[in-house]
């Protein structure tokens, strides 16, 4: 069953655009990354889902509901983790948080307290005078402490130091074993890397790609690098290379395409050396941002 | 109710140093009358050697000195009004801009609450606030009258010279609530409220001043509760209170419709 699915949703701000016929499904149980470099529309299509925002058309539903007419049920079952988190300053950590659980019709305070020891979080101390990494475990704590069916985190990791990211994902885990369902935004791809299940790649508003993260791991693509004897010779050229780029005699190509054909073509040079590898897919990634750009 | 009680709650402050403020002012006033009622042919001497634009602009051709609550009118009265109404608009637009300017906004939107329960909450949150301010002024001048005015004067009138304050508020707390949907930036918010308040005052004060511009005191608050009126009538005007009212109610609801359909800045 698909927990959000948009159809065409489209926003712009006056002339500007913001997103442009954003379809995406997000399957229930599963942990959906959005990902894309800034201004690509990650945010705006979070805070159209939450109806902060107002679609300019198309339209899109959570959990079979529509984010306009019933926003107030699904904001029930969602925790929303925001990019920049901002809180009222006279409160406390722990005034925060009991602010937050009275919203929902149900007893939060176990939950509230397991997350502030996990933590590590002093509710006493006010809210102004926590560090960024503190206020974003205030932040985490928030989003998750009503037991959410469905957890929208934009850009969840900036601002947590290394340990406390690892312990937050472990959490992320912990809660999709559960059933919960994940969405959550990054331009960090070494993120998605390890905890996505399926991926969609936004630039310039529009979704570029959505892929499964097995079959881009398992996906043929190979860093290729070499470096021929003679530097005037033309590159090769095989069906499959996307991308290639020289540097003083050295290639760089990114290839997916059949490997046999590939070295029947290599083995017409002169090679000083040759080198293939998998690459990350962090440059999987770039690739089809530079592609789309160029276009 | 939430929000409603988070906002008592955090608002408590200034209400009390507001409210504290302008009772005692009240008090000091009212603590005055009787040394310069000791002479009352003096005192209404010196009031006619009071050039008329200045009698016109405190009202006081229907306001006897001589009279503790037409003393009150004079002195105090529009103090209570002026400054409780920048009170007023500052909460008004405050409660709600401060929100996105703050951009906690965004934690209370993403909570499930509909857009119209923020803005009643917040509503009823400035007006439980006005009245309280008004119940403290009102109380403590009340109670002011009592101890040091020793003459005769009439209870009723006072209480509506005390009420009448509270309408001009009101409308001057919805102006500011609707002005917040324009003004998001607390800094903005609060000048232009407190520039909406002087500048509709200052108009009420020039249509007061020349008989050829008079209706332009009628496009503010202020004149529909005017010191001199209850003091000759002993009574707010019913029909002016119900205007103010329904004024307010407008604004309120002109609010709430442009916030059901409100984009949150980022």
């Amino acid at each position: 069953m698909a927990i959000i699915k948009t159809n065409s949703l489209t926003k712009y701000y006056g002339k500007i655009r913001g997103i442009e016929n954003v379809d995406l499904e997000v399957r229930e149980g599963e942990i959906f990354g959005f990902i894309g470099p800034n201004g690509a529309g990650k945010s705006t299509t979070i805070r159209t889902l939450l109806n902060f925002i107002f679609p300019t058309s198309g339209s899109a539903t959570v959990f079979g509901l529509d984010i306009v007419r019933h926003s107030r049920e699904i904001r029930a079952r969602v925790g929303y983790l925001p990019g920049e988190v901002n809180y009222y300053d006279d409160m406390t950590a722990g005034e925060l948080l009991a602010y937050s659980a009275r919203f929902y019709n149900k007893d939060c305070s176990k939950r509230i307290r397991e997350l502030t020891e996990l933590f590590d979080l002093d509710p006493e101390k006010k809210i102004h005078s926590l560090s960024l990494g503190n206020k974003k475990k205030v932040a985490i704590i928030q989003c998750l402490l009503h037991e959410p069916r469905l957890l929208i985190l934009d850009e969840p990791t900036s601002g947590l130091d290394p340990l406390m990211q690892r312990h937050f994902f472990e959490i992320l885990q912990e809660e999709n074993k559960k059933g919960v369902t994940v969405f959550f935004s990054s331009h960090v791809l070494s993120e998605v890397e390890r905890l996505c299940h399926r991926v969609a790649i936004i630039k310039n508003g529009r979704i570029l790609r959505l892929e499964e993260m097995d079959r881009l791991r398992g996906s043929q693509f190979l860093k290729v690098t070499l470096t021929m004897k003679d530097p005037a010779s033309a590159p090769p050229d095989v069906p499959g290379i996307i991308h290639s780029e020289q540097d003083n005699g050295t290639w760089r190509l990114l290839f997916n395409g059949d490997i046999n054909q590939l070295v029947q073509e290599l083995a017409r040079y002169e090679l000083l050396r040759l080198h293939l590898e998998e690459p990350p897919l962090e440059e999987v990634f770039m690739h089809y941002y530079e592609k789309e750009e160029s276009r | 109710m939430n929000i409603l009680s988070r906002e008592l709650r955090s608002n408590l402050r200034g209400l009390l140093v507001w409210a504290l403020t302008l009772a005692l002012l009240n008090l000091l006033l009212i603590a005055v009358y009787p040394s310069m009622a000791a002479d009352k042919e003096a005192l209404d001497e010196l009031m006619e050697l009071f050039p008329e634009a200045m009698i016109r602009m405190f009202g006081m051709e229907k306001l006897s000195m001589a009279d503790p609550i037409g003393f009150y009118g004079v002195e105090a009265y529009f103090m209570v009004v002026l400054f409780g109404g920048i009170y007023a608009a500052i909460l008004g637009s405050g409660i709600l801009a401060k929100e996105e300017d703050d951009k906690t906004i965004e934690f209370l939107l993403a909570k499930p609450v509909s857009r119209s329960q923020v803005i009643v909450e917040k509503l009823l949150a400035w007006i439980l606030n006005i009245i309280a301010l008004n119940l403290i002024i009102g109380l403590l001048s009340w109670l002011s009258f009592e101890i040091f005015v020793a003459e005769d004067f009439s209870r009723l009138t006072l209480f509506w010279m005390l009420l009448a304050p509270l309408l001009v508020h009101l409308f001057l707390a919805a102006l500011g609530f609707f002005t917040a949907l324009f003004f998001t930036r607390r800094k903005s918010s609060l000048s232009v409220s407190i520039g909406l308040v002087l500048g509709l005052y200052f108009i009420n004060t020039i249509g007061q001043l020349s008989e050829k511009v008079k209706f332009l005191s009628w496009l503010t608050p202020f004149r529909y509760m005017d010191a001199g009126d209850i003091f000759a009538d002993g009574t707010i005007n019913p029909l002016y209170a119900l205007l103010l009212l329904a004024a307010s109610a407008a604004i309120v609801a002109a609010t709430w419709l442009l916030y059901q359909r409100r984009d949150i800045a980022a």
